[in-house]
């Protein structure tokens, strides 16, 4: 009859099954550990693991993890996004989210199907036959809906705010450019005509051009427009690799954790006693002492 | 001292390595042992070890492009 081990000495990882706590180990980091009740070390691999992964996601503005293959399609998958998806169900959302990206509803929007209010950050831009150029920064909020009763859909309405921090309110019609809605980084992208004041040199125009917020759900692990791509590369420079640093590790690590969570601890308790040396073997060519007759 | 903002404005960015050295400490330690105490241990001991590599390599390079 054998004798249970202390309590100290369990080895819960043989106590579970294996495939379901592998399986957990990948889906969400440390919840394989939770399942064999290795609490200690679940919350290491929870906190450690998930806090590399989204404080990579926000230092890189959200726009980290893309490149997820397109209908089964691997051969654009980048190494990074291959390491990446180690992190379980935070980075497979990104296979969803670039099917919803590759639909062919999901394009830029030259007019509003539902009126829209949106908190709003961009510039007040002023053309001219010859050139563009900035005339405020504007933070405030748009108001605009789109009227389909003429032949053809127009856009209109208002922005209110602060340009420049003084307050102005600019009534907005035509020219409506809005980001497609499924893609990367929690910013979309809107443009839209200013309406022309009677005071206003005929030849100038103005346009808003800034961003409004992207939804949680249609940006978190969205691949990023090429455009956004740069920008963050421009904008962050090292940090934005820092970012994606932090995320392929993140992948990597949990390789480890699913590792542990299956086959155990490498090295085991961590106070087992080193073997104590063999003792020297006897001789066997050792003189024998002959009894004197 | 343009060379010198420059090391500061990298230093900034370094700064971020040391929660990453802390984590990789973590985990890596954490899948070699299952007691609590001696993870916490080898995972501080191995931290150390990285940040003082890095630390040497930085003062390395640091010397070799003083007056650049």
């Amino acid at each position: 009859m054998s004798v249970p081990p202390p309590a100290e000495r369990r080895r819960p990882w043989e106590e579970k099954n294996v495939l379901v706590a592998g399986v957990l180990a990948y889906l969400i980091p440390g919840f394989g550990h939770f399942y064999q009740g290795r609490i200690f070390k679940g919350l290491i691999y929870f906190v450690c693991i998930l806090g590399a992964y989204f404080g990579g996601m926000r230092l890189g503005e959200g726009a980290v993890v893309y490149q997820a293959p397109i209908r089964g399609n691997w051969k654009k998958v980048s190494l990074q996004y291959v390491a990446q998806v180690g992190v379980g169900l935070p980075s497979l959302v990104a296979l969803y989210q670039s099917k919803r990206s590759d639909s062919p509803l999901n394009k830029d929007q030259f007019d509003l199907t539902e009126p829209l209010s949106a908190p709003f950050t961009g510039q007040l831009m002023a053309s001219s036959p010859t050139r563009d150029e900035v005339a405020g920064v504007l933070v405030g909020r748009v108001e605009l809906s789109t009227s389909r009763e003429g032949s053809l859909p127009e856009t209109r309405g208002v922005f209110r705010g602060t340009k420049d921090g003084q307050p102005v309110e600019l009534e907005l019609s035509g020219g409506l450019k809005l980001d497609r809605p499924v893609s990367g980084g929690y910013q979309r992208g809107l443009e839209c005509h200013v309406v022309h004041s009677p005071d206003q040199h005929p030849n100038e125009t103005f346009h808003i051009r800034g961003s409004i917020p992207r939804s949680f759900f249609d940006a978190f692990n969205s691949p990023p427009d090429p455009v956004l791509i740069q920008d963050l590369h421009g904008r962050l420079g090292k940090y934005y690799d820092l970012a994606i640093a932090f995320t392929l590790i993140a992948g990597f690590l949990n390789v480890l954790a699913i590792w542990d969570a299956i086959e155990g601890p490498a090295y085991g308790f961590g106070d087992e006693q080193p073997p104590a040396p063999n003792p020297a073997p006897e001789r066997t060519d050792a003189p024998v002492a002959v009894a004197a007759k | 001292m343009m060379g010198t903002v420059l090391a500061l404005a990298d230093l900034t960015v370094t700064w971020y390595l040391m929660p990453l050295a802390a984590i990789i400490s973590l985990v890596y330690s954490a899948s070699r042992y299952e007691l609590p105490e001696r993870i916490l241990k080898r995972a501080a001991r191995l931290f150390a070890t990285i940040i003082g590599a890095m630390a040497a390599v930085f003062a390395v390079l640091w010397f070799f492009s003083v007056g650049l």
